[in-house]
């Protein structure tokens, strides 16, 4: 065989393949074991004394050339498969990107109305004393609202916090006001872990403290955290509730979405409560050292708002990670 | 707590639709959790504040709507003395309050002739109503008086105790059957109600067994009594036991009703359960403090709600709600009658004002003055989450606890749960990885082909307290697409991840070195240093909770944020392109890339870019071998390089190689 033509044959296979597969069978019909151009360098030991030098010579290089030439097209034919094809309907070649955990969005979107309202972002440790969790919050043992915290304890008798509020108290010891802050982190409640109730949760609190500020800057305040959360026609109400950390106490409805007022198995009679809300109690400022200032503090649970801004039905599906559920949402779409 | 539109009507007009109640109810702050209709009536379901145990009756929840709908009470539950009662010296009770500090009163009444039987059918329908199973006329009586005027009150078998109630706590060890037979251990925490030998009651609480009623009672001790909230609600909570009597004495019960609520009782047991006669009533406290004065500021409560309230509003509705002022024009002090406990403090009297006034006559206002310091602390985890989904990664989080077998780091000690979630998850996360871990293997099973997900949260320890910690995690294979051919998913992705990530974040002159740490598989980990502290590490995992390959990384995050920046800082653009070579040479397989870039690095004279443009290995080009092809953009600033002025560096470069035992491919 002459090894110009089989060098002309090759390259022009090399060249007409239309996959890795097909190139592979190329390569394997002229450089596999039995291949062409390896059963001609196998045989060169056969050749004349004058032959040998020169066909080695040429097969050799022509080995390395195909490898090449292998290699090169390999990677054309990985890379542009489909050069020349036509079809503009093909799906563009997307670089993969993840998501944001909806509990990531939302509370940036809550956090930064927060912040254009002129509050300060501040942060606390998960495992907390039962003073600050409790005690410094009008909250002492065997006080009945414990009840609504239940706690779980760690063996060194402290606790993992119910609430974000016990940043409130260890801002306060450090920051004299007036002071606006909101508090965002993990909390921990014990409870089942069904479609309603999750062992934990994110929160959201803020405080503003000053010399005058009164249920009216509260109602203000939250007011527009409402109409800029759930739309700025959505029905807003303010119904008296209770806390421990707050008197006068208030609670923050709206009205459903999902039934719009009509009432449904979400809502009750048509409205659901957001958050809680109040002003401080006198207790709270005496153990922050404030007695003489005013202050009003309310508190949210994410994944309600969520569950009620976005139609999730069942809370665990924030803690199971499904990539089918996180996929749904980015920033730009809520 | 449930009560039905009917019983309510008996105490109050209420003109309303059973929704509109509903409506005026939650503005008050009791909150309708739900409204069952029934052919006559609507049964409301109340979520009622721990602060307000006033309303934990029909009386209670009756005075609220009077108030505020401005109507008096049609009913007062006032009984004296039945006629024909006699005090019986030949049916003798003694009461003693050993325990003085635990009960502050102690109403007992004794009442014979009784015939157990059903109730009449108003008593059990209503009680149905409320939710109370009916059993028989006397026990049905004593929970018709507390749903209706919100006292608890036991019944005793006179005749299965001794003559003589003590109260006392109990001693350590001490044990009682209680009404459900369920045998209970007590201890002096605990408060007893005892006869001469034993405990015939968990104050509170619950009955013992032995002094129940019984078809065969015939005479019965009517407790009416006042403990101590906070040693009812811890024992309640000890044993784990919360009844109607336990739930409402450990908010505060009334101590002004216990007398009222012992007579309505009596009158009841005489008319239904066909009670002869009144033997005795004991009351061990016949004058305890009913009232309180607490003091109102009409300016602080002004301040508070941000709007001016007017004096005759403000009397008018401390009159509705039965609190009587002193008549001082700006500071009175206000009687606050003994069932509204929850009325302590000024601000106490202002929430009422409020409450009655309605929240929705109170304006909005938002402004401030920008005066108002902002606190700065640093910390900003969105932009290393933003990275990580651009990087394709998407953000889980788990709940914190795990399984101790996760703590495999010498002298790494985790956080232990006193009351764990789930029994053998009984401790605080030392990393995020189990939780990623499992979040893999449930998307897999799902159908999932590739997965990569990244976790921002805190990790726990004895030694380091709280950390937080950015973790990730990617297993599967790569995602699929016309274009490429699928591969799995393999240590180079992950640390690619990891490279991009620090640089995004502009952190330079990292190192990576041996990976040490039990959850990776040492050949194929790297651990990643700053600074010469290790900050974390990324690679393949060591697992055996899916079978999948699953490479992760784990960083702390403090310690990768605080890493000193690159300084950004301009350096030079070129104007002419550069000169490219591709190099193919043939090491050792076990001769690292790093050797070979460094090499070229420190040999070329001119300004250079690096990159590896191919790697494989073949028996062809020998054994334990790999072939490389490098290729090299040299820059000059003023010019392109010619091939006459890059020949020497090319030279360097191959000499250089050689002494790895490179082997240069033409
Ligand atoms: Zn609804």
């Amino acid at each position: 065989m002459k090894l110009h033509e089989l060098e002309k044959n090759a390259r022009k296979e090399i060249e007409e393949t239309a996959t890795s597969e097909e190139l592979e069978k190329v390569r394997i019909r002229y450089l596999g074991r039995k291949g062409k151009l390896t059963e001609i360098l196998h045989s060169i030991g056969n050749l004349s004394k004058e032959e040998k030098p020169v066909v080695g010579r040429v097969a050799n290089r022509l080995k390395i050339e195909l490898d090449q030439l292998i290699l090169i097209r390999k990677k054309n034919l990985e890379e542009s498969r489909t050069l020349g094809l036509e079809d503009l309907s093909l799906p563009g070649r997307k670089p993969t990107i993840g998501n944001l955990h909806p509990l990531t969005i939302l509370s940036e979107e809550i956090i930064n109305i927060f912040i254009s309202m002129g509050f300060s972002v501040v942060e606390g440790p998960e495992i907390e004393t039962d003073y600050y969790n409790f005690t410094a919050l009008n909250t002492p043992p065997e006080h009945p609202a414990r009840d609504l915290h239940d706690t779980f304890y760690l063996k060194d008798g402290r606790l993992l916090r119910t609430h974000t509020s016990p940043v409130q108290i260890r801002i306060m010891e450090k920051h004299s006001p007036p002071l606006r802050i909101i508090s965002p982190g993990r909390c921990y409640r014990v409870d089942t872990f069904d479609p309603s109730h999750s062992p934990t949760f994110m929160q959201i609190e803020g405080l503003w403290v000053d010399k005058d500020v009164s249920m009216a800057d509260l109602f203000g305040t939250l007011k527009i955290f409402a109409r800029k959360t759930f739309g700025g026609d959505t029905k807003v109400e303010f119904l008296p509730g209770y806390f421990p950390f707050t008197e006068p106490s208030a609670e923050l409805w709206i009205q459903c979405p999902f039934c719009t007022g009509k009432g449904c198995s979400v809502c009750h009679q048509g409205n659901i409560e957001i958050l809680g809300c109040g002003m401080v109690h006198p207790n709270v400022l005496k153990n922050m050292g404030y007695s003489e200032f005013l202050g009003f503090a309310f508190g949210m649970g994410v994944e309600r708002i969520a569950m009620i801004k976005y139609n999730i039905n069942d809370i665990r599906l924030f803690y199971q990670n499904d990539l089918q559920f996180l996929k749904q949402f980015n920033e730009s779409k809520l | 707590m449930k009560v039905n539109y009917n019983w309510l009507s008996l105490w109050v007009d209420i003109n309303l639709s059973p929704d509109d109640l509903a409506n005026l109810l939650n503005h008050l702050g009791i909150e309708v959790e739900n409204i069952e209709l029934t052919s006559n009536d609507a049964i409301f379901t109340l979520d009622i504040t721990p602060n307000r145990p006033d309303l934990l009756s029909i009386q209670g929840i009756s005075r609220e709507i009077a108030a505020k709908t401005d109507k008096n009470l049609k009913k007062v539950i006032n009984y004296q003395i039945p006629e024909g009662a006699r005090q019986d010296k030949e049916i003798e009770l003694s009461v003693t309050i050993e325990s003085v500090g635990d009960c502050a009163r102690y109403v007992a009444s004794l009442i014979d002739g009784i015939e157990i039987g059903p109730s009449p059918s108003f008593i059990s329908e209503r009680l149905e109503k409320c939710g109370i199973r009916s059993i028989n006329n006397v026990i049905d009586i004593t929970n018709y008086v507390l749903l209706e005027i919100g006292q608890p009150l036991h019944a005793f078998d006179y005749d299965r105790i001794g003559n003589k109630i003590i109260v006392r706590r109990a001693k350590n060890g001490e044990t009682i059957v209680t009404l459900e037979e369920e045998e209970k251990v007590l201890s002096n925490l605990d408060l007893v109600i005892a006869d001469n030998r034993k405990p015939i009651a968990i104050a509170g609480v619950i009955g013992g067994e032995s002094s129940g009623i019984t078809e065969k009672t015939k005479t019965i001790v009517l407790e009416s009594a006042f403990f101590k909230p906070e040693l009812i609600r811890k024992t309640s909570r000890r044993l784990k036991l919360s009844t109607e009597s336990s739930y409402r004495f450990e908010r505060k019960a009334d101590i002004g009703i216990l007398r009222t609520a012992s007579l309505y009782a009596l009158h009841l047991l005489l008319k239904y359960a066909k009670g002869k006669s009144v033997c005795s009533i004991i009351d061990t406290n016949t004058n305890p403090e009913l009232t309180r004065e607490v003091p109102f500021s009409f300016e602080k409560t002004n301040r508070l709600l941000g709007k001016r309230v007017e004096k005759e509003e403000v009397n008018a509705i401390f009159n509705k709600l039965g609190f009587r002022s002193n008549g001082d024009d700006t500071n009175p002090k206000i009687e606050i009658p003994s069932y509204r406990r929850d009325i302590e403090i000024e601000e106490d009297l202002t929430e009422e004002i409020g409450r009655f006034i309605g929240y929705d006559n109170i304006p909005s206002r938002f402004g401030y003055s920008n005066e108002h310091p902002i606190i700065k602390e640093e910390r900003d985890i969105l932009p290393i989450k933003r990275i990580m989904t651009s990087l394709g990664f998407s953000e889980a989080m788990n709940i914190p606890f795990i399984e101790p077998s996760w703590v495999k780091r010498e002298g790494e000690n985790p956080i232990e749960l006193k009351n764990p979630m789930w029994s053998d998850k009984n401790i605080l996360r030392v990393t995020l990885l189990p939780g990623l871990i499992s979040n893999v293997k449930r998307n897999l099973n799902r159908g999932e082909e590739s997965v990569a997900l990244f976790e921002v949260g805190k990790v726990f320890t004895r030694e380091r307290e709280e950390e937080e910690m950015v973790a990730g995690i990617l297993a599967g294979n790569m995602p699929i697409n016309w274009y490429e051919s699928q591969r799995p998913a393999d240590f180079y992705n992950i640390k690619g991840t990891i490279e991009v990530l620090l640089k995004e974040l502009n952190i330079g002159g990292y190192q990576f070195s041996e990976c040490k740490d039990p959850f990776y598989i040492t050949e194929r980990a790297l651990s990643l240093n700053l600074d010469k502290s290790t900050i974390g590490c990324f690679g393949l995992l060591c697992q055996d909770i899916c079978k999948a390959d699953i490479f992760g990384f784990e960083f702390n995050l403090h310690k990768l944020l605080s890493s000193p920046k690159e300084k950004i800082q301009y350096l030079r653009t070129y104007r002419f392109p550069p000169i490219k070579r591709d190099l193919s040479i043939v090491v050792d397989e076990k001769t690292p890339y790093d050797r070979v870039k460094n090499i070229i690095n420190s040999i070329i004279t001119h300004d250079v870019k690096i990159e590896l443009i191919d790697v494989y290995k073949d028996p062809k080009i020998g054994n334990n071998k790999k072939s490389l092809t490098i290729r090299l953009e040299l820059y000059h600033p003023a010019k392109t390089l010619t091939e006459e002025e890059i020949k020497k560096d090319m030279e360097n470069v191959i000499k250089g190689l050689s002494k790895l035992g490179a082997d240069l491919r033409k």
